[in-house]
């Protein structure tokens, strides 16, 4: 989903080139937000990725909004939905009585951001594109939250993981090479610019799309056929009929029907669940014959 | 007669250019053996079975949109019309959006949802037109075909608020006009059933002159005014509905190329309809090229290219239509 | 040629019928002009005769055959009509303006063939507008266009004429000038033909017959210098008329209040007559 409103963005073609960063409340050096006193009990998370991670550091009792497809993990699904993240409905927000709104760092938010501080409330723009975002990301909301040790442990373990994954990342010559295929119609493809890219590379293959630089980009078939990926790895539904068109039959992945298809939010944005994904691509892989 | 020997010739070049051109940096000698077979499968492949297609269907439904565009800016009588006013954008893209929403799947699942909408939208519009009498007054076709467009668009906005499915917001880009789902079936599809449109046009060509001047004139100078445009509204909706459904909307084309045929061609539709539909393929190839070469890998909508092609061009031709 | 017996026509909505049991008709070699205020039916009446809208009630007949079972393209090869004003969508040039009244003869696909071409260029010469060949009709005066277009019918190669109200925004030269051709086609070509008009005095000098609508009807119906009288005039136009004659034709001036009441009692003090 989170790929997918990047794809949205993507799609409307507008780069706004403020950066949506400034004048938010970001900690200072001792770690306390501008603009926030207390330890914030009441957070409203307008970033799925966010909520998850909310849950994840044990902070989950104080979130009280979350946007509709912030389901994950389970529990945040009896967290009161406020709607729609991007451009959201400030009533719904406000009924929620939030000390903090937190958000994904995006120019889009820009205006929210805005609204937000009109009316009263802080908010914190947090970046969650790459994966070392996410360790960033935990030790941020911890100390937000008045330093929660389990952001820290969570935060450390992380970095550990993540930097023994970099580090055994085989060299990529002869690897397996992976198209992650987005969107059918145009095809999307997943870019240099996306932490699936990395994903895939930690996992032992390389994603012939990576040299570019966005996150997601729309390409022709020719291209596909031209940079005949090994594999193909569809994010986000079994095997689309359209593969079955004859245009598609041009790739020989598809026509040898080298396909793997992969569900869930742990794909559509950097999370601590991103290291297990890692290892159990790395699995799928080793198991391709080419 | 010279005159159409140079037309076909350049609408020739332009195929050729479009199978030659593309994001895989084949130099001409590959694309030669990929044409032939000789060369090696990959290649063949790229050459046969994606871009000659690709090229083919670009040429069908550039030249169909093109006629299209000129048989409605007669029946309605306004410079502006394009093929997609009687209501036909609206309507495809709900049904596309509809099919995602509920998550139809089979291969054809959304062009095919595209043509019903496509087609359902006509019959509305023509249903509303009727309302004013069996005449088909060309005005309350254009409102109608706003109206109906308007009223899709909206529940098509509406569903893509309220879907359970987030892929719904992608049911756009499909709209946003593509060449990249061409293949050997949808062109010989498309050819065959593209015939019989395109003829029915082509025998309308002198109530569609006389209609430029008015409704009345033209009845007087022999024009079956209600039947002529029956079967244009039908044949024209027919043949813009299934290029929508192959293609996406895709637009300037049915707009400009007739007006430029008409320019530097003719106003006789006898000559003008042919000479637009070559004009039109012959653009749509090259904007289609342009659209999958310029930012290789990556692939702009065709609407992007055609319409800066189209805006410059049209800036030009009313200067000297002001003059 | 034409005949129109007991028609009748009421716009769909409107009170009241806008043509009420007109019966006339229109013989070959003759000119009929039609005349009366606005309001009274005329175009109306152009209309049903033209099989544009069909009539409540009443026939017509052209040539013999009921009007209904007139293909468009069969009227079209028959009768030629000459409105107006007419606007065209895109640029036209003469040429093609006229090529456009070889249309009803041409097939579906047909190409003109030498006859068409002799035929546009008899009517361009004819209507004295052969010298504007190449020219786009925007660029031409009123009376220019207007003669294009009596060349257009021309080409037609028509049995019947229809002008309607076609000579109204021309000036005076201009006006006879058409009205002359049309004596001259009629004369020479034996065709028939109907002028709708406002110009009354022009109508009573150059039609064979007359006829004046009122509200509908026709008030009166027959050769000019019978028909044509000052009580008629005066009760149709609602406007105190004199008569005077040119050459036996009756002609009408519209007088002014002051005159009016010295002419209360019937045109008695004797305006000149002219021979």
């Amino acid at each position: 989903m989170f790929v997918r409103s990047a794809v949205a963005l993507v799609a409307a073609g507008a780069l706004l080139a403020c950066d949506a960063g400034e004048g938010t409340p970001r900690p200072d050096r001792s770690g306390r937000p501008i603009g926030v006193e207390r330890p914030v009990r009441r957070i409203v998370s307008l970033s799925p990725p966010l909520t998850e991670l909310l849950f994840q550091i044990g902070a989950g009792e104080r979130v009280v909004g979350r946007t509709h497809w912030g389901t994950q993990p389970p529990e945040a699904a009896d967290v009161p939905s406020i709607g729609d993240g991007l451009d959201p409905n400030l009533e719904t927000i406000l009924a929620r009585a939030p000390e903090l709104v937190v958000l994904y760092h995006t120019p889009a938010n820009a205006s929210t951001i805005e609204r937000l501080r009109a009316v009263g409330v802080p908010t914190l723009s947090v970046p969650m594109d790459q994966l070392e975002h996410v360790s960033e990301a935990a030790r941020l909301l911890g100390e937000v939250l008045g330093g929660l040790p389990r952001a820290d442990s969570l935060a450390d373990a992380y970095d550990r993981d993540l930097a023994a994954l970099r580090t055994g990342a085989p060299a990529l010559p002869d690897t397996l090479a992976i198209l992650m295929l987005a969107w059918d119609a145009p095809p999307i493809v997943i870019g240099g610019g996306s932490f699936l890219s990395e994903i895939v590379r930690l996992a032992g293959a390389r994603n012939v799309f990576a040299d570019i630089s966005a996150p997601s980009a729309t390409v022709s078939l020719e291209s596909i056929a031209a940079r005949d990926p090994d594999l193909l790895l569809i994010i986000g539904e079994t095997e689309p009929a359209v593969l079955d068109r004859p245009e598609w039959r041009a790739i020989p992945a598809v026509r040898d029907r080298r396909l793997v298809s992969v569900q869930g939010t742990a794909y559509a944005w950097p999370s601590p669940r991103s290291l297990d994904v890692v290892r159990a691509l790395a699995d799928t892989f080793r198991g391709v014959t080419r | 007669m010279s005159r159409w020997l140079l037309l076909l010739g350049a609408s020739a070049a332009t195929l050729v250019l479009g199978v030659l051109v593309g994001p895989s940096g084949l130099d001409v000698a590959s694309v030669l053996s990929g044409v032939l077979g000789t060369a090696e499968p990959s290649t063949v492949t790229i050459v046969r079975d994606l871009r000659l297609p690709r090229v083919l269907l670009a040429f069908l439904v550039g030249g169909s949109l093109g006629v299209t565009g000129a048989a409605l800016q007669a029946l309605v009588r306004n410079p502006l019309a394009d093929p997609y006013l009687l209501g036909l954008s609206g309507g495809a893209g709900l049904g596309a959006v509809a099919a995602i929403a509920l998550r139809v799947s089979f291969a054809w699942a959304i062009p095919l949802a595209a043509l019903v909408g496509a087609l359902a939208a006509v019959m509305l519009v023509y249903r509303l037109a009727l309302v004013a009498g069996a005449g088909l007054d060309a005005r309350v076709l254009l409102l109608g075909g706003v109206v109906v467009g308007a009223f899709a668009a909206s529940v098509m906005g509406a569903i893509m608020a309220v879907a359970p499915a987030p892929e719904v917001r992608n049911a756009l880009l499909w709209l946003l006009g593509s060449f990249g789902r061409a293949s050997w079936p949808a062109v010989t599809l498309f050819a065959v059933y593209a015939i019989i449109p395109l003829a029915v046009v082509y025998r309308l060509a002198r109530p569609l002159d006389l209609l430029t001047l008015g409704e009345e004139p033209a009845e007087f100078l022999g024009a079956d005014l209600v039947r002529t445009r029956r079967t244009l509204y039908v044949a024209a909706s027919l043949l813009t509905a299934v290029a929508v459904a192959l293609s996406g909307l895709i637009g300037f084309v049915g707009l400009i190329v007739p007006h430029a045929a008409r320019f530097a061609w003719s106003r006789l539709h006898q000559a003008l309809l042919p000479a637009t539909f070559l004009l039109g393929g012959s653009l749509m190839v090259l904007a289609d090229a342009a659209a999958r070469t310029a930012f290789a890998p990556l692939e702009l909508p065709v609407g992007v290219v055609t319409a800066l092609i189209g805006v410059p061009v049209f800036v030009v031709m009313i200067r000297r239509w002001a003059t | 040629m034409i005949d129109a017996r007991g028609v009748s026509y009421r716009y769909p909505g409107a009170e009241l019928p806008a043509v009420r049991d007109v019966t006339l008709g229109l013989s070959l070699g003759e000119s009929l002009a039609v005349v009366g205020p606005n309001g009274s039916g005329k175009t109306t009446l152009l209309r049903l005769l033209l099989g544009v809208l069909q009539p409540g009630s009443g026939r017509i007949t052209v040539d013999g055959r009921p009007l209904a079972l007139w293909t468009r393209s069969e009227l079209a090869r028959v009768i030629g009509v000459v409105a107006q004003r007419e606007d065209q969508l895109f640029p036209l040039e003469v040429q093609e303006a006229v090529l456009f009244g070889r249309y009803p003869h041409l097939g579906v696909l047909g190409v003109p063939s030498a006859r068409d071409r002799r035929a546009v260029r008899r009517a361009l010469e004819r209507c004295d507008v052969a010298h504007l060949v190449g020219r786009r009709v925007s660029t031409l005066s009123g009376g220019e266009w207007q003669r294009v277009r009596v060349a257009r019918a021309l080409a037609q190669e028509p049995r019947v004429l229809v002008l309607d109200e076609a000579t109204t925004n021309l000036d005076v030269r201009h006006e006879m000038e058409v009205f002359e051709l049309v004596a001259d086609l009629i004369r020479d070509e034996g065709l028939g033909a109907i002028v709708v008009t406002h110009h009354v005095n022009l109508a009573a000098r150059f039609a064979d017959r007359i006829a004046v609508l009122d509200c509908g009807r026709v008030r009166t119906l027959g050769v000019p210098s019978e028909v044509l009288r000052a009580d008629v005039l005066h009760e149709v136009f609602g406007w105190p008329v004199a008569m005077t004659s040119w050459r036996g034709i009756p002609q009408f001036l519209p007088l002014r209040r002051e005159e009016a009441d010295h002419t209360e009692r019937g045109a008695a003090t004797a305006p000149k007559s002219h021979e």
